[in-house]
């Protein structure tokens, strides 16, 4: 028979190339995935957790779990420990040979190198590597992580702890004047941990322009910057004291009017992304050029047809953007290897704007069948989408592949099938004010407009005021910059006044870079008193306080000021949350911040989230998410054979009470035509939440009944129920001690008190429940459910406190892991 | 507090604007890295470096002069050494000290030092009569130096090789050190001379940042010398000296001299890898200390040659920490020194610098600057530090074996 399968190899097992190996599971290809350490996971893998009371959303664990998976995937060759040494273009595809003499022939490349940290010896003043108390974010994490940190803060409770941003990044003199992208994240989450770990700690973060951007950050930096001390400016120096062991930086203080020394038991440099070391070099074999910085997120990078580069070599990005970019890339290849069903769905799509006419144009263009709700304004009139304006939606029931919309068109209720969702929405603008001035200001939106449609409109001297009434969105610094470039141009005075400039993505620096050396002004305030604003004619006088000039008083004139809108959840997403059974974050935008369905995904199979309605995203995020909704249509048609989720009501027990209905976390049971509630196996996530709940007993798990697990309690043994997703990952790299009774448990939704009882009944000498941390469940409440279980096993009197414990474990804590059981 | 309006058709901004990426003051990402190296130690005032950066890159040119900040700086380069964007300080600070609005604050010593340069060729007034009277006594006592009847400091000399063109504290304050340079041309046996018509290896236009009476400074050295015919131009130790005729030089002048440029030291060390000079290392048996001064360091990348020579006639060389790029001033650059006010003021600015000098804990410390070589020695003796300092050549000229 002749082999036609198809080869892939994936150069890298880090977030991208396990997340692009993982979207090839269960496709007609064979894939090798070549990573040069002994182990998977990349960088993410060696990251501390950053959880504290809750998940805190870094998303380094589900590196973990994706190792775990990748390392059992059938269609899969793993080859460690060995780099690529040659690829030589054949008639079709590729041979590859590799330097442990391994050669294969692949059809396609996705080239998912990575990155490697910026080495900060190259900045001599630094004095990293010579002094022992300096060291980097990705060092602090290996301190985090193996629960070693006390001996580089000089063993005290209430160290000083300085952190300087930007480290090898945004410096042209290093050859990086790009924005790192992740530090100010990386930076601000390691600090919330420190003022947990050491409450009395003094912790300082010095930075250029704080990069406080995505739902998962803003949240946590409110918090964080009411416990912690922020400098705008960062030191380049650092001196020991030799005598004392500290740390020294020389920092401005606005009081004194001149600079000081300040002491510090531990300097952490937060450290850019550079590309990975081997990068070139592969570049070579592929007939690639990456960009001046060495990454292939610009258009200088030349690719070629059969490569495709996912993760950090496209530039810096964080762990949930890396594996969205693996995904894309696989199913890009899939695609292109024309092994997607390609079959058209009926797709729904949810929105009134911008954000919706582009998902719709683009899943249309992908040949599936777009039913818009919503205007469709900005659609041509030859797209093919169905747009159903003022149709109002009455309810959403069933499951992914076959979901049933119920609405009211024209006074006429009808029903539509589909097969996935996608919501849309554009949240609330309106427009900011000031209040001491009587002449109008103008918004961001309309400046741009005048700038595009009639230029000669445009004012002579312009002003645009940004974070003012609350930290800026990335969308309108970016628009800021690209204006008064635009305003520049055309030979106006522009000034742009602000707290912190945004300059993400590939291009933000540079943007910046432009617009400065264009001659637009830029001034900073630190806080609103340090503005004052007066009507002066038909224009504005404002008075200013420069943060870098606190001396003097700055009278800043203008014709005119620009305000970007303020964004606020809209009212439409409360209703949406309700149909569609999902949550909120903490600003009270769509989808919950939990990462484990982040970036465009929801607990409910077949429901995605695109745009603004939901994060923080720029036209370049908002195509990627795009992207990644349509690579689930074309690697997970949801008609797939049915999964054995090993659970199963067993009608005869049901009460038909419902229960199960209202908690399942996956909107996975619905009512069956025989008017029974059934579990949709292939939207069921088994997370036994139903069998634990279940008031009558009738949901069954086939492995993991109450009785089987008591029948795998070892009598005086420590038992450990462990979550597979997190805690019994972490136990996974360990060699347990005899005494411990390690039980795997697919979330720890699956304990009940009954089981905790069972086991203690079946002379188990210890419980621990262990698994998710608060917020990082992939069934949303796992650890609510076992804590609470916890509790109430221990209100009954006559149990020993000590007996039975709820201990939240990740799976890149294998030392706390390691720590728990040491004191069991 | 002070009220201000920008103003991008300022002067300063319109000069500065001119430069080119990688040193426009537009190109400031304010990101405060500079504040953080300034040589002024902390609690006394002193200069903020991103104010002066801001001041100058909004037109503020009033602001800048009348703060004082632009004759605070030492010229030392040391905040913007690790410059993300590249920005020199030195620059914009000499800028700003060349405006029109800034006439009235430059020091009367140096103003004085300007105009005793541009009409008599030497900072001190030295006049040709006087230069010839004393190098001619020096000539006759140096035949009893090095023991040798045919001994003699040569001067206006046709045909040498070699112009040594001294510092003016060598023809005044210092003058066993004119010696002791004579001492090691004599041992390199190749003819030198010296020239009455320029004494003086300075250039304080550079301090005021006038490019016109820089350049015409350079080439009051530049013009004499080619008429000589040299083969090469031997500097004195001097910081500044060193980084505007051999560093700067062509941009200065415009085009490349007709001769090569060497330090002292850097000369000593070519004839002593040849075999031609010799050093005993005992007559310093003592592990020596170097100050790199930030003209010849930082700025002009020259920190090799003289701890090379000092490894030769000491027993040993020790690194200040920190050293070279990172170097500290010595509290005396940027035309501190050359004004006869600011003595006090040099020893708070020289304050880290005695620190560091402290910190070595051996009795002797050389440079390569008679500028430095003077700040060091008064600030060890202010601060009480017993260190003896030298420069590297006067040190390599006691070694010699003849």
């Amino acid at each position: 028979m002749e082999n036609t399968t198809r080869n892939i190899l994936i150069i890298g097992g880090g977030v991208a190339g396990m997340s692009a190996a993982r979207t090839f599971a269960g496709q007609d290809v064979g894939v090798h995935l070549v990573e040069k350490k002994t182990t998977l996971g990349g960088h993410a893998a060696m990251w501390a957790c950053m959880a504290t009371d809750t998940c805190e959303n870094c998303s380094a664990c589900l590196s973990i779990e994706m190792a775990d998976q990748v390392q059992k995937q059938k269609n899969l060759m793993l080859h460690l420990n060995t780099l690529v040494k040659t690829i030589n273009k054949k008639e079709q595809g590729y041979e590859v040979v590799l330097e442990d003499k391994a050669s294969f022939n692949v059809n396609k490349i996705i080239m998912a190198t990575g990155f490697s940290p910026f080495n900060p010896g190259r900045v001599n003043s630094l004095h990293y590597g010579e002094y022992k108390n300096v060291i980097t974010t990705a060092d602090l994490n290996t301190l985090l992580k193996e629960e070693t940190l006390s001996g580089y803060v000089n063993e005290k409770p209430d160290p000083k702890i300085a952190f300087i941003q930007c480290v090898g990044s945004r410096n042209r003199e290093q050859g990086r004047d790009y924005c790192s992208q992740v530090c100010c994240k990386i930076s601000i989450r390691h600090a919330n941990k420190l003022t947990r770990l050491f409450p009395e700690s003094d912790i300082t973060l010095f930075y250029m322009d704080l990069q406080v951007i995505g739902k998962e950050i803003r949240p946590l930096f409110d918090t964080v910057s009411k416990n912690i001390s922020l400098v705008q400016g960062v030191p380049a120096e650092i001196l020991e004291d030799r005598k004392t062991n500290m740390l020294t930086i020389v920092a401005e203080d606005k009081q004194t009017r001149s600079r000081v020394s300040r002491s510090f038991d531990l300097i952490v440099l937060s450290v850019g992304m550079q590309p990975a070391q081997n990068l070139s070099k592969t570049c070579g074999m592929l007939d690639l050029t990456p960009n001046s910085w060495g990454f292939f997120n610009t258009d200088e990078a030349i690719l070629s047809k059969d490569v495709v580069i996912a993760g950090c070599a496209n530039g810096p990005r964080d762990i949930l953007t890396s594996k969205q970019d693996g995904r894309i890339a696989a199913a890009k290849i899939i695609d292109d290897l024309g092994l997607s069903p390609r079959k058209s769905l009926n797709i729904a799509v949810f929105g009134e704007g911008a954000n919706a006419d582009q998902a719709a144009r683009a899943i249309s263009s992908k040949g599936h069948a777009v039913y818009l709700f919503g205007p469709g304004d900005s659609l041509s009139k030859d797209t093919p989408v169905s747009v159903l304006n003022k149709s109002h939606i009455i309810s959403v029931s069933g499951t992914a592949g076959r979901f049933s919309l119920f609405y009211e068109s024209e006074k006429e209720k009808k029903y539509l099938t589909c097969a996935a969702i996608i919501a849309a929405f554009e949240p609330e603008q309106s427009l900011n004010n000031l209040k001491s001035v009587k002449n109008r200001s103008l918004s961001l939106d309309s400046f741009s407009q005048i700038l595009e449609k009639s230029p000669e409109n445009c004012p002579d001297n312009i002003m645009i005021l940004l974070d003012y009434f609350g930290p800026e969105f990335k969308s309108f610094a970016r628009l800021a910059l690209e204006t008064s470039v635009k305003a520049k141009a055309l030979g106006k005075n522009i000034s742009i006044i602000m707290n912190k400039m945004l300059v993400h993505g590939a291009s933000g620096q540079r943007l910046y870079d432009t617009a400065r050396r264009q001659g637009v002004n830029f001034f900073r305030f630190e806080t609103r008193e340090d503005l004052k604003f007066e009507d002066s004619g038909n224009g504005f006088l404002i008075k200013l306080k420069e943060a870098t000039l606190p001396s003097i008083e700055l009278d800043l004139n203008c014709d005119c000021l620009i305000l970007p809108p303020a964004l606020a959840p809209a009212r439409k997403f409360k209703d949406a949350a309700a149909l569609l059974h999902q949550s909120f974050d903490k600003e009270g935008f769509l989808q919950s911040a939990n990462t484990r369905h982040r970036l465009t995904q929801s607990p409910r199979k077949g429901i995605f989230f695109a745009g603004t309605c939901h994060d923080e995203t720029d036209q370049d995020d908002l195509s990627n998410e795009i992207n990644d909704i349509l690579s689930a249509f074309s690697t997970e048609p949801f008609d797939l054979p049915e999964i054995d989720t090993m659970v199963e009501i067993n009608q005869k027990k049901c009460a038909q009470c419902l229960t199960c209905i209202r908690i399942c976390p996956h909107s996975a049971i619905v009512m069956n035509e025989k008017n029974r509630p059934q579990i949709v196996l292939d939207s069921c996530f088994s997370c036994h939440l139903c069998v634990s709940n279940c008031p009558a007993y009738a949901i069954e798990s086939k492995d993991l009944a109450n009785d089987q697990i008591a029948g795998k309690i070892e009598k005086d043994k420590v038992v450990i129920l462990a979550c597979e997703r997190s805690a019994a990952l972490a136990a996974g790299s360990l060699t347990l001690p005899s005494h411990i009774n390690l039980i795997k448990i697919p979330c720890a939704c699956r304990i009940s008190t009954d089981i905790i009882l069972k086991a203690l009944l079946n002379g188990a000498s210890k419980v621990i429940v262990s698994g998710c941390h608060d917020e990082n469940c992939r069934s949303l409440d796992g650890s609510s459910v076992a804590g609470e279980s916890v509790r109430k096993v221990l209100s009954i009197p006559g149990i020993n406190a000590s007996k039975v414990m709820w201990e939240p474990i990740a799976a890149n804590e294998p030392k706390k892991f390691e720590r728990i059981i040491s004191n069991a | 507090m002070d009220n201000a309006t920008i103003n991008k058709d300022s002067d300063l901004y319109k000069m500065l604007n001119q430069y080119s990426l990688g040193d426009n003051i537009n190109e400031c990402l304010t990101c405060g890295a500079c504040n953080s190296r300034c040589t002024w130690f902390d609690g006394e005032g002193g200069p903020l470096p991103r104010q002066i950066i801001r001041m100058a890159a909004l037109g503020l040119d009033e602001q800048l002069v009348n703060s004082g900040m632009i004759w605070d700086c030492l010229l030392c380069n040391r905040c913007t050494q690790g410059c993300p964007m590249g920005i020199t300080m030195d620059k914009v600070v000499r800028k700003a000290r060349s405006l029109a609005i800034a006439d009235g604050k430059i020091p009367k010593d140096i103003k004085k030092g300007i105009k005793n340069r541009i009409e008599l060729g030497d900072v001190n007034a030295l006049t040709k009569e006087e230069f010839v009277e004393t190098v001619e006594w020096l000539s006759e006592e140096f035949v009893d130096e090095v023991d040798d009847p045919k001994a003699t400091i040569p001067y206006d000399k046709k045909g040498a090789k070699f112009l040594y063109l001294p510092n003016p504290r060598e023809l005044g304050l210092n003058l066993l050190h004119l010696t002791a340079m004579a001492k090691l041309f004599y041992a390199i046996k190749e003819p030198w001379t010296l020239s009455a018509r320029h004494t003086d290896v300075t250039n304080w236009g550079y301090f005021v940042g006038k490019d016109d009476i820089t350049k015409k400074m350079a080439l009051m050295v530049v013009e004499p010398a080619e008429a000589l015919g040299i083969e090469t131009l031997v500097l004195s130790e001097c910081g500044h000296g060193y980084h505007a005729l051999k560093y700067l030089l062509e941009d200065i002048i415009g085009r490349k001299p007709e001769f090569e440029v060497v330090s002292m030291p850097e000369l000593v060390v070519r004839y002593a890898e040849k075999g031609v000079l010799k050093f005993d290392p005992e007559v310093h048996p003592y592990k020596i200390a170097y100050h790199d001064p930030c003209n010849i360091g930082r700025k002009s990348k020259g920190y090799d040659a003289p701890r090379q020579l000092l490894s030769m006639v000491c027993k040993g060389l020790v690194e200040l920490t920190p050293n070279r790029e990172d170097g500290v001033c010595c509290g005396g650059g940027g035309g501190l020194l050359q004004d006869s006010t600011s003595t006090l003021k040099r020893m708070i600015t020289g304050k880290p610098k005695a620190d560091q000098m402290k910190a070595t804990s051996l009795p002797n410390l050389a440079t390569a600057c008679l500028s430095c070589h003077r700040q060091l020695g008064e600030l060890s003796k202010h601060y009480k530090l017993g260190i003896k300092v030298d420069t590297v050549a006067s040190l390599a000229s006691e070694s010699l074996i003849l």
